[in-house]
């Protein structure tokens, strides 16, 4: 919603923002303040948890109310939203604590995450280069069986995955149930569809002259891929390693059944675990967890944000 | 530098459609040839055969000698500018020149020493390091010159490189292109639907219509003896005049009849072809240039064959004027002159039959029609063309 706020003042001239100021309130507000109204409500609406969490995790306390004494009632109890005390015990915590290796989770989640979205990155875009340039018998087909099989979820197939680790752990165990390999390759057979389809359209409104120019200069298939294509589709890449990385980096139900083992599992499946037993309830460090969890998502979306909107809105509108 | 021989080629697209047939052409060794034909023709299928972008699909390509059929563009030694230009938009443009060097493994300072030659016949100094979104229409199209020329190819293929400029424009990056590659002798195929182009560029031009070689000749050759009526009224501007008429026997010799004037075919004409005489009594289309007209009433003392016809306008040029003139007759139309039409924008060169025939004249500058007159016009009959009504072939030998 910040988006729309942002986009709306340059569509109007410098002249056109003399006569909104003359404007009388009422039509102002009609016109161009319940945009503003609206804004507000949504920026508030999507930062509610994460500042709830931001200040229980610095509050020390452990329990899902800790930030928020219980004198604060009613409106009041909205102030808890500001930390009322700067305490980074429950960071601490996590971060040497032996039962709950978050520093392990950590990494298996940045190796699990950047493996996947490169992975997915550039066998996507193979696949969209092939698709996009060559025409070959079962071009049509692949693309249809691609796009069919895209849309049952990944989780469809836990079963069968587990089985399979299962399998794999007797004979090359590093691969297998348990092991982050094992699971990397599953994310990255999860990763193909979607990313295809999507670079594929980016691919084809770049002209093919260029290819064939490069061709001529001597280029192969390689070159022409790497110099030209990747060169010029980095819009849609930024958006497909962002979008790969962030939804490896949350996923939770398959890396729950490939790395059950808390001792080494990911940063989702770890701070899952920290609630989900009635008995032990570990809100305070989850929250913790849960803050030091957006640090990598976020910098990597200050860094991509430019490009991913401009990715994601081409990538809409061509493909 | 290298001949380029196309022997019977032919191209059938995958959706069996037969964009060329039978192609053949031998370009000679530092020859700047021409392939010209309305858009469609297979101009550009010819020519991406030939760099190896497309397969042939039938036929013999050979470049130096050597068949290329089955060699790879890179493999092939020719550099192509695309009528899009197809400049690399993330390389600068000495990166852009310098791309195929690179691939080649030149060393630096001989790829640096290349470039900067380039450049600077090509006036590119000064914008070597800006991007090609920052150039001009035509500088982008002299970028693409250069780039090919950096090559040293055997062989320069050129697609359309001037439809994309302004027509002050291409007039100027016409004249400088033919001085870049007649001072670099390089063997050059180079395609356009301009019949302009390919007049004042080309030492040789290959009509193509359909797919199918019509001529193969010197810009002269196609314009003074087209093949068929296609050439004829394809090749010059304004298009050749033509007007069906009847040859009749007139003593010894024959004449023709059209539009209520008759006109003798001298003896030196029958001489030459004599097929004329087969045709006494039949139609054919005939066919006059505009420069093989005057007004009959600058030269009283010469005796020639007149027509009669009426202006409709005039247009003068200073050197000459031009006479759009109206006169009864039958006019020629055929799918060629159709199709010529609308090749220059659906121009009518032709009014119903009951307006008559509409011709076009260039008079010498001390002509003094009017808009409106009925004005009598000197026709050159040594310079007639004539072809057969039926297969529009012109009729010679
Ligand atoms: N890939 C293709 N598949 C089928 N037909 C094609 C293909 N490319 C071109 N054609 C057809 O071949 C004919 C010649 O095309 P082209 O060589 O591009 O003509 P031009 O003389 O204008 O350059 C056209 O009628 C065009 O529609
Ligand atoms: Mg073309």
């Amino acid at each position: 919603m910040t988006v729309t706020t942002e986009a709306a003042p340059p569509r109007h001239s410098a002249d056109e923002k003399l006569k909104a100021e003359r404007m009388p309130f009422g039509r102002w507000m009609r016109l161009v303040g319940w945009r503003h109204v609206v804004a507000v409500i949504m920026v508030a609406w999507a930062l509610f948890p994460a500042l709830y969490i931001i200040s229980l995790s610095l509050s020390g306390g452990n329990t899902l109310t800790s930030a928020c004494p219980p004198d604060r009632s009613g409106l009041a109890a909205l102030s808890c939203l500001v930390p009322n005390k700067i305490d980074f015990s429950n960071y601490s915590t996590l971060l040497s604590s032996d039962q709950y290796p978050f520093v392990t989770w950590m990494k298996n989640s940045l190796i699990l995450a950047t493996g996947s979205a490169t992975g997915a990155l550039l066998m996507g875009a193979a696949a969209a280069y092939a698709f996009s340039r060559m025409r070959f018998t079962g071009r049509r087909m692949g693309m249809l069986s691609l796009m069919l099989v895209q849309m049952f979820p990944a989780v469809l197939a836990i079963t069968a995955v587990y089985l399979l680790l299962t399998r794999i752990l007797d004979v090359f165990p590093a691969f297998g149930l348990g092991h982050i390999w094992g699971t990397l390759l599953i994310y990255l057979g999860t990763a193909l569809g979607v990313n295809t389809f999507l670079m594929k359209g980016y691919f084809d409104t770049i002209p093919v002259d260029l290819d064939e120019s490069a061709r001529i200069d001597g280029a192969g298939h390689a070159r022409i891929f790497f110099d030209l294509i990747m060169r010029l589709a980095l819009p849609i890449l930024v958006v497909v390693f962002f979008v790969s990385f962030q939804s490896t980096f949350n996923e939770l139900p398959i890396a729950s059944v490939t790395l059950s083992d808390s001792q080494n599992t990911t940063t989702a499946v770890g701070l899952a675990s920290l609630v989900s037993n009635p008995l032990i309830q570990e809100w305070g460090l989850m929250a913790a967890g849960g803050v030091m969890m957006a640090v990598p998502l976020f910098t990597l979306f200050l860094f991509t944000q430019k490009s991913l909107v401009t990715g994601l809105t081409a990538g809409a509108v061509k493909g | 530098m290298a001949t380029v021989e196309l022997d019977k080629i032919n191209k059938l697209y995958d959706n069996g459609f037969h964009a060329v047939h039978d192609l053949s052409i031998n370009v000679d060794d530092g020859e700047f040839l021409v392939l010209v034909g309305p858009s469609g023709c297979g101009k550009s299928t010819a020519l991406r055969m030939v760099a190896g972008l497309e397969d042939i699909s039938t036929g013999e390509l050979r470049i130096g000698g050597k068949r290329v059929n089955d060699v790879d563009p890179q493999g092939r030694d020719i550099a192509m500018v695309f009528q899009s230009y197809a400049l690399y938009p993330h390389m600068s443009v000495a990166d852009n020149m310098a791309y195929g060097l690179k691939l080649r493994h030149m060393p630096k300072d001989k790829i640096n020493e290349r470039v900067t030659k380039a450049a600077d016949m090509l006036e590119l100094t000064a914008l070597l390091d800006r991007k090609p979104a920052q150039l001009s229409g035509g500088q982008r199209q002299r970028v693409a010159m250069g780039r090919s020329i950096v090559r040293e190819p055997q062989v320069f293929l050129m697609d359309e490189p001037l439809s994309n400029l302004d027509a002050k424009l291409r007039v100027q990056m016409r004249a400088e292109i033919s001085a870049v590659v007649r001072s670099l002798n390089t063997t050059t195929l180079y395609v356009t639907h301009d019949q302009t182009e390919a007049m004042t560029m080309g030492d040789r031009m290959a009509v193509l219509k359909a797919g199918i070689l019509q001529q193969l000749g010197s810009p002269g050759e196609c314009y003074d003896t087209p093949n068929n009526i296609f050439v004829a009224q394809f090749v010059g501007s304004p298009p050749m005049n033509l007007v069906t008429a009847k040859i009749n026997q007139a003593g010894e010799g024959l004449e023709l009849e059209f539009g209520g004037s008759k006109l003798a075919i001298p003896a030196s004409v029958l001489a030459d072809r004599p097929a004329l005489k087969s045709y006494a009594g039949r139609t054919v289309a005939l066919g006059v240039r505009s420069e093989d007209m005057e007004d009959a009433s600058l030269r009283r003392n010469e005796t020639g064959s007149t027509i009669k016809g009426t202006v409709n306008l005039t247009e003068a040029l200073g050197s000459e004027i031009i006479v759009h003139f109206t006169f009864p007759g039958q006019a020629v139309v055929t799918a060629d002159t159709k199709l010529v039409a609308e090749d220059a924008g659906g121009e009518e060169l032709h009014v119903g039959v009951d307006k008559g025939v509409r011709w076009v004249a260039s008079f010498a500058p001390r002509s003094r029609v009017r808009m409106g007159d009925d004005i009598e016009i000197l026709v050159d009959v040594e310079r007639v063309h004539y072809f057969d009504a039926e297969t529009s072939e012109a009729i010679r030998g």
